[in-house]
């Protein structure tokens, strides 16, 4: 997968038709506007529209902005018809518990726009969605006429071809957009933390995406389902076991009942999330709870029974649990977990694991955690300190195991055998890996690096660029995808998927060329990129 | 649902001709065989006309679709349903519009609080939102209000300083801290407190009003305040207006001239500007690349590097960033309300968390749109440009083409001269037939002939059974109503209307009553039975937990799908005309429209 932005200026030398002076005249006209004078608000009406979609929610705003102008959720609310204005009969937390306790993929099938599983998708109601959506945000947030300027779409690297294409077809069709530019949102949080290079830990609404970027390409990403949406249907049945123990007072038909009805939430939605978004936390330490001050402290909530009435108190402690059981966890052996859902640390360290050493060395000191999950308090520095474990643990030895422990003793027990034999064979000519010993393979970060020629060199050509930070594992805050959009749109930075509308309706997703040695154009905009006779969806083909 | 019982919906046709996908239809073209790139070539040629051949896949698929009925319980429906007085009528295609069928464009921008119009340079400076003094309270979105703090103690003159205040939750200013020096501008005055927010200097100054009246209770939030490191207060806005110069001088820095990457090899020391003036008579550098660039190409350009320290936009975060946060949250005086609730963030920056850092919100403004025909760009609404004027220059509205459908119960009178009351329509019983009257009330001049159509049995799981006991009739013309009162001074409208529906039995094949421009049909109802209730199977009790679902799914609401057929002959209007032909203008012209309508009588009830 490769990244659709590259930021590099890399002009390569393409041989290509002769131009006239005036192509270079009119870039230089925009460039000039651009690099002098910072406030480019003159040109209102030029400035590109952004949007962010996601499964449970939509941002969208101006470029050059720094925050979106709105942030609009999807729910059920967003599915009345018009002029039925029963959703304003409930407050915040909604309309109180369930009649009936409902299946989790139902309880949260009405608040995501789509479901990663298009089996059960009904595209065309996707479409009626987004359509909606699109309309209400430029009417009452945008305030701008739609389809006139720009759009630019931050999207999710991996998106279901179909829903592409839906949410492409419905926007070209209903509007007259020119052109649609997507952008990758794992690159763009990259943009939004200032660098060039990072791991993007998407903490989202589905699933949990550890995307490495380096140099702003796409090199590895991993998933997980331990994500938002996990956490949501965890704390639901935690507050429906809360909502049915305030029922019997019995501890034992409580367990039944918890166990008859195991899966099946009764609170609702809304005050679940609400619950979730207020008071989930993470703890900073796995064990050793009484150093937490936080932890016996006791918090009330409205009671999951009646929640416009009472109020429940509930320990804090509870509510880092769900958060731990559901991101880290922590008592499931590592063979238990099936590939998908691998607990997030295990993630960011396999992703790591799998970049090149170089990049490696640059991504762990550039972890960028976006997404919902990231504004949950502590979870960031968890996800941290349990990397830090496992690297301590594994280093970045991918083999582990009872057998190559004992092949590696073995052959440990071979080498200082030989080493007592012959003397002659340095211990260099051992291949690496195999024969580390603990003290070598603890944690590579604190070894003293190699220093060899080449980057002597390097160092002594560009003296005045500091040294970049590596090997250390280092958090950087990021503004989101939405920002990194923001910023690339309005450095005028083209973006490689930019899809225009008449080669779209008249081909559909298909017009795309699958060549993947697409001529990089002319990034810089107010340049129309020559004629672009085709168009590419880089990343998302 | 929504409205009060009985209320009518009308399905706009768009819903109908979905936007067509091309992708998809190509897909479904190519999949059966491979495709020849003539077969390519002509189906693109299709895709773009929308003309299709009839045996293709898809054209089986629409006629499917369109002998469906209506289904309003679909969840697709609630897309295309809407009153039928949010409907525009479109002049020219013959067809109603909804919002899904109009482009809109914005006339003028005003403050829904003020009546201010807002001059479209100005829109975009002030994010949207009304730069004088109105506020939205942060906590429940109620507007507020200047007051003086004197105020309160009854001191007649007004004098500052002065607060925002909500008169529904009671929030002011003072809650965070906030007070202002003069009653009018406020909005700059907040923005210059926020901005300040970003430096350290925020915690020395503009917080100080909070300390002076002790508002900061706990030593916990002062603490938190206190302790968070200076870099981590800036606003996102401000790191996003540092990252973006950094960019910016990153990318002027690593290419002087973006489209020649040589403009640094000649080493001049003068501003980009000459550069770029220069590269405009330089040879463009893909030639130079072409022949022989390599010589002047070897120093590659610098790479633009990553921001390194806080004042380029990096941000590290700290150690123990959120352990502050955590400790707050599990404060005692923080607790529910402490916290902002979802619904409070959304219109706030990202990174506010408790209602102490909510801000109060200048108004989102409002516009004033005319509305076009997406298909033909006829206007189909203009406002006066003027926000306190409510009057439009143009208003196609569809009612003005479309009957307008009323729905009310029929009370049959028993055999007594008594009548009964009203069934009531939030309770109907399963299986007891109800009569309800459909009123078409007709607004153009020219007489209508109406064909209602319905599914004998309503879709969903709760079937009940429905009959239109007349369902072709006419509609008389929206003539003047003089005529009428003059024509026949022994219309039935003078009758005691409840002395005439003792005499009628509703009747199949006869129009109810009939007017100068309505009538009434009688539709038959029979209600189905709930899933689950005791009317269902004989079962014992009804099953509450089912029966709560299907209440709250909207199951029990009793939704009549009707096809409504309409035809008349309207007068040739001048678009209509062949230039060429002499056309009088009384010329007729037979115009059809059909639509799908939604007749919802009422909620069924689960006993009997």
């Amino acid at each position: 997968m490769s990244a659709t932005s590259n930021l590099r200026h890399s002009q390569t030398a393409r041989p290509s038709s002769p131009h006239t002076p005036q192509q270079p005249l009119r870039s230089a006209n925009t460039s000039f506007a651009s690099a002098s004078s910072p406030g480019s608000s003159f040109r209102n009406e030029d400035d590109a529209i952004i949007f962010e979609i996601g499964a449970r929610c939509l941002r969208a705003g101006f470029e050059g902005n720094g925050t979106p102008v709105c942030v609009k959720r999807f729910g059920p609310e967003e599915m009345r018809r018009a002029a039925d204005y029963r959703g304003w009969i409930h407050g915040d937390i909604g309309a109180g518990p369930l009649p009936k306790p409902v299946n989790a993929e139902d309880w949260v099938r009405d608040y995501e726009l789509w479901q990663p599983d298009l089996k059960n998708v009904d595209l065309g109601l996707v479409e009626d969605k987004i359509e909606r959506v699109f309309r209400e945000t430029y009417n009452q947030y945008l305030l701008t006429d739609a389809g006139t300027s720009r759009l630019v779409l931050a999207l999710p690297a991996l998106m279901p071809h179909p829903l592409l294409s839906s949410l492409l077809s419905i926007i070209f069709g209903r509007w007259r957009f020119p052109s649609i530019t997507l952008l990758p949102s794992a690159t763009m949080s990259t943009t939004a933390a200032g660098l060039r290079s990072a791991l993007v830990v998407d903490l989202g609404w589905a699933e949990t995406t550890v995307t490495g970027i380096y140099e702003y390409r796409e090199a590895v990403t991993k998933r997980s389902t331990r994500a938002m949406r996990a956490l949501m249907l965890e704390t639901g049945r935690f507050l429906t076991r809360l909502a049915s123990g305030n029922d019997n007072d019995e501890g034992k038909e409580d367990d039944d009942k918890e166990e008859s009805s195991d899966g099946d939430i009764s609170v609702g939605f809304t005050y679940c999330e609400e619950v979730v978004s207020k008071f989930a936390w993470c703890r900073q330490q796995a064990e050793a709870p009484d150093t937490q001050t936080a932890t016996d402290q006791t918090i009330s909530i409205p009671s999951p029974k009646n929640p416009e009435h009472e109020y429940r108190d509930l320990p804090l402690s509870d509510m880092a649990k769900s958060v731990e059981k559901v991101m880290l966890a922590p008592d499931v052996p590592e063979c238990d977990l099936d590939d998908e859902e691998k607990s997030i640390p295990l993630l960011v360290y396999n992703s790591l694991l799998s970049l090149p050493p170089d990049a490696r060395g640059t991504c762990m000191a550039r972890i960028v955690f976006v997404g919902g999950g990231a504004r949950i308090p502590g979870l960031r520095q968890r996800i941290l300190k349990e990397v830090r474990l496992l690297i301590a643990r594994h280093g970045w030895s991918p083999i582990r195991g009872k057998v190559v422990e004992r092949q590696r003793q073995r052959l440990e027990e071979m080498k200082i055998t030989s080493q007592t034999n012959s003397h002659s064979q340095s211990p260099d000519n051992i291949p690496a890996g195999t024969t580390d010993d603990e003290k070598e393979k603890s944690d590579p970060s604190k070894e003293e690096p190699e220093v060899d020629f080449v980057d002597q060199k390097l160092r002594r050509q560009n003296k005045d660029t500091p040294l970049p930070i590596q090997g250390i594992l280092r958090e950087v805050e990021s503004l989101g995808p939405w920002a990194g959009a923001s910023l690339v749109t309005s450095l005028k930075i083209r973006g490689t998927v930019e899809i225009e509308r008449e080669k779209f309706l008249q081909y559909g997703l298909a017009g795309a060329t699958r060549d993947l040695e697409q001529p990089v154009p002319d990034r810089r905009s107010g340049l129309r990129a020559g004629d672009r006779s085709s168009w590419t969806l880089a990343g998302w083909a | 649902m929504a409205c009060p019982f009985p209320y009518t919906y009308v399905s706009c046709p768009c819903a109908d001709t979905p936007i067509p996908d091309p992708a998809r239809k190509r897909r479904s073209r190519e999949s059966p065989q491979k495709s020849t790139p003539e077969r390519t070539n002509a189906s693109s040629g299709q895709d773009t006309q929308e003309v299709k051949p009839p045996h293709t896949q898809d054209e089986q698929d629409e006629e499917e679709e369109e002998e469906q009925t209506f289904d309003p319980r679909s969840p697709r429906s609630n897309f295309s349903l809407y009153p039928p007085e949010q409907l525009l009528y479109c002049e020219d295609c013959h067809q109603i519009k909804c919002p899904r069928c109009i482009t809109e464009e914005i006339v003028s921008w005003y403050c829904p609080n003020c009546l201010f119009e807002t001059p479209s340079s100005m829109v975009r400076g002030d994010a949207n939102r009304c730069g004088r003094n109105c506020f939205n309270c942060p906590v429940c979105t109620a507007p507020l209000s200047v007051s003086t703090i004197e105020n309160v103690t009854g001191n007649g003159n007004q004098q500052g300083p002065w607060v925002l205040s909500c008169g529904y939750c009671l929030w002011t200013t003072l809650d965070i801290g906030i007070k202002f020096d003069k009653p009018t501008n406020i909005r700059n005055q907040l923005q210059k407190m926020t901005d300040s927010l970003s430096g350290p200097a925020f915690d020395t100054r503009s917080r100080q009003g909070s300390r002076a009246f002790g508002d900061l209770k706990s030593p916990l939030s002062n603490l938190a305040s206190i302790e968070e490191p200076a870099t981590t207060q800036d606003g996102a806005e401000a790191r996003f207006a540092t990252l973006k110069n950094f960019y910016r001088s990153q990318i002027s820095e690593t290419s002087t001239s973006p489209s020649d990457p040589m403009g640094s090899d000649f080493g001049f020391s003068s501003p980009g500007a000459l550069n770029r003036l220069m590269s405009l008579y330089a040879s463009s550098s893909r030639l130079s690349g072409l022949y022989g660039g390599n010589k002047k190409q070897k120093p590659k350009p610098p790479v633009m590097r990553e921001a390194i320290n806080a004042s380029e936009g990096l941000r590290i975060a700290s150690e123990d960033g959120d352990a502050s946060i955590i400790e707050r949250l599990a404060s005692p005086d923080c607790g529910w309300d402490g916290v902002a609730s979802l619904s409070q963030r959304t219109e706030q920056s990202p990174d506010v968390r408790f209602s102490h850092d909510l801000l109060p919100l200048p108004v989102l403004l409002r516009t004033k749109r005319a509305k076009r025909c997406k298909s033909c760009k006829h206007i189909l609404v203009k406002p006066e440009t003027k926000p306190q004027s409510t009057r439009f220059r143009i208003r196609l509205i569809a009612l003005s083409y479309i009957p307008l459908p009323t729905l009310r119960p029929l009370t049959l009178p028993s055999s007594s001269l008594v009548p009964s009351p009203a069934p009531d329509l939030n309770a109907l019983a399963p299986l007891r037939p109800v009569h309800v009257l459909l009123t078409l009330k007709n607004h153009m001049f020219d007489p209508v002939r109406i064909t209602l159509a319905t599914p004998s049995v309503t879709p969903g799981r709760v079937a009940s059974k429905v009959t239109v006991l007349s369902p072709q009739f006419d509609i008389g013309p929206n003539s003047d109503v003089w005529d009428e009162a003059l024509q026949g001074a022994s219309a039935p409208i003078t009758t005691d209307p409840r002395l005439r529906a003792a005499e009628k039995v509703p009747e199949a094949g006869k129009v109810w009553d009939k007017g100068r421009n309505w009538t009434t049909v009688v539709l038959e109802v029979v209600p189905g039975t709930l899933p689950g209730s005791e009317a269902e199977g004989g079962k014992e009790g009804a099953d509450e937990d089912e029966l709560a679902v299907a209440s709250q799914q909207d199951e029990d609401v009793l939704e009549i799908p009707v096809f409504v057929h309409m035809e008349w002959d309207a007068e040739a209007q001048l678009e209509q005309q062949n230039v060429g032909k002499e056309a009088k203008p009384g010329d007729l012209v037979a115009r059809e429209l059909a639509y799908w309508m939604v007749l919802g009588v009422g909620r069924i009830t689960a006993s009997l």
